[in-house]
């Protein structure tokens, strides 16, 4: 939820959630009147699998404060395996911003299935708060990127 | 265990002799090897079917002007080749045709892979404008005398992967003062060609393993200082900037790397094309941007795509008119994702790719767990 005790900054959080879990889940938490901030800015995608690790730095790049992956539970992919890879994909993500000295709680991956309507929007909360503590993107500043 | 192959006066000559005479016997049909190019300031790789040319051959070119797995590749990307081929090329190569051949690209069964303990390479553009200067450097460096850090290509400065790689046949020289080479078989490929030569692997490696001891320490202490030195320069967008704002997004990286086989590059796609009009958005509402658009994005985007396979060959440094660090740079963090899967790039030893495989329970923690107090989520009232 977006208090006003911060100041006005709202993050924005690109998210790209598959369909048949993690979107479902979003759905499932507006039925249910769940409430969940409007930072989180979603992307249907066919599977979490089907993001390549690219989409995701040309968020963070495009200036989100914050990328979301979201998918289905390991052993739950609709396709079986994708969110395996994605798990890798991620991962690797994560060293290489690591390793550039980025910050890489930019980057979040949670499992959310079409049942968890109330966990997407915990995670939605949760992580808007963190991505208002760690500020503006700093790419959002910058012209030579 | 290791066979010995004499050397007269000249190392690179004994092995071009080597490599004649495995031609002369029918031991194999084809050899890929480098030759000087009729200018004289560059090698180029040859693939020889006639022995008469290795004469003019030479086996260990002090240039790496075409990363030999990509001339590799080229032979065999639509499956097996026709004939039997031995490719001499150096460790790097070597190591670029194992990852390729894990990615399909490169198909080993009719090839033999041989390698050689390389003392590194003479940077492209120093040698191209002056050969001969270029050339007595390489002998210093064949030799293992000391050379200036600055004189050699900066990726060889700091490679630990130098000597013994998963080649099927590996010509040892290190530690050995030139008087001889050893011939190292590395799999049932290479002891056949020894066997067919009648050459028996009977010669202890002591003296060599030794040398190659010494100089990998030495070596993994240049990496690290490099490592540590690439690490802070790049730290940060700030960092990242200093480093890769001088790109000119010509891609020559990409062109010159040889994991990068794909056809299409998803740089090149229509997927990776934003529409003018969102740029000219994006100028509005940033503030500015650069162009050509999407610099960072290329290089941190095509470090998820092959730094797995990165076997540090610095060709994208050599290729780069912006004179940027790049391989450096993916080395350094090439580094750092192999460790990540426990990977070492070209070797083997049946690991498979990381990028293409998985495992069902791994990387547990890499998913943030929600806070466990209040499953249940805010509802709205």
């Amino acid at each position: 939820m977006i208090s006003d005790k911060h100041d006005d900054f709202t993050p924005r959080i690109t998210s790209f959630l598959c369909k048949w879990c993690s979107y479902t889940g979003a759905d499932l938490a507006g039925t249910n009147r769940l409430q969940y901030p409007t930072s989180i800015i979603p992307i249907q995608v066919m599977c979490s699998s089907r993001v390549d690790p690219v989409f995701l730095i040309k968020a963070f790049l495009s200036g989100s404060d914050g990328v979301l992956m979201g998918g289905c539970h390991p052993g739950d992919c609709h396709y079986e395996t994708g969110n395996y890879h994605t798990r890798r994909r991620f991962a690797i993500l994560k060293e290489i911003f690591d390793s550039l000295g980025l910050e890489s709680d930019r980057l979040k991956l949670s499992w959310i299935s079409a049942s968890e309507g109330p966990k997407f929007a915990q995670v939605s909360n949760e992580y808007t708060e963190q991505i208002r503590k760690m500020g503006k993107n700093p790419t959002r500043k910058s012209v030579f990127l | 265990m290791a066979a010995v192959l004499p050397v007269g006066s000249d190392l690179s000559g004994a092995m071009n002799r080597f490599l004649k005479t495995i031609l002369e016997k029918d031991i194999v049909d084809a050899v890929l090897m480098p030759m000087k190019v009729p200018s004289g300031d560059s090698f180029a790789w040859i693939i020889m079917s006639d022995s008469s040319i290795v004469d003019d051959a030479e086996a260990m070119a002090p240039v790496m002007p075409v990363q030999g797995a990509r001339a590799l590749r080229s032979l065999t990307r639509k499956g097996e080749g026709s004939i039997r081929v031995l490719a001499l090329m150096r460790p790097c190569e070597i190591r670029a045709a194992i990852e390729l051949s894990k990615l399909g690209q490169v198909k080993t069964e009719n090839l033999i892979l041989a390698a050689y303990d390389c003392p590194g390479a003479v940077p492209m553009d120093s040698f191209v404008s002056d050969p001969s200067s270029g050339e007595d450097l390489f002998r210093k460096m064949l030799a293992g005398e000391d050379v200036s850090a600055g004189e050699v290509k900066p990726s060889c400065t700091s490679c630990v992967e130098f000597s013994m790689t998963d080649a099927d046949l590996h010509f040892g020289h290190f530690g050995l003062g030139g008087t001889e080479v050893l011939l190292i078989p590395g799999s049932p490929k290479g002891m056949e060609i020894l066997e067919a030569l009648e050459l028996p692997a009977d010669r202890e490696t002591s003296i060599w393993d030794e040398a190659v001891r010494k100089r990998r320490e030495k070596q993994v202490a240049s990496r690290d200082a490099a490592f540590e030195e690439t690490g802070e320069n790049i730290r940060g967008v700030q960092g990242m900037l200093n480093v890769f704002a001088d790109c000119i997004s010509c891609r020559n990286c990409r062109a010159a790397c040889p994991i990068c086989y794909c056809r299409l590059c998803h740089f090149e796609s229509e997927t990776a094309k934003q529409d003018p009009n969102s740029r000219l958005d994006s100028a509005v509402t940033r503030g500015g941007i650069s162009l050509p658009a999407d610099r960072m994005l290329f290089h941190t985007g095509r470090m998820t795509h092959m730094s797995l396979s990165c076997v540090s060959c610095g060709q994208c440094s050599d290729a780069c008119p912006a004179d940027i660090p790049v391989a450096q740079v993916f080395s350094f963090v090439a580094d750092r994702t192999q460790k990540a899967f426990e990977y070492s790039a070209g070797r083997n030893d049946g690991d498979p790719l990381p990028l293409r495989s998985f495992m069902k329970s791994e990387l547990s923690g890499i998913h943030e767990m929600v806070s466990d107090a209040e499953p249940g989520g805010h509802a709205h009232e």
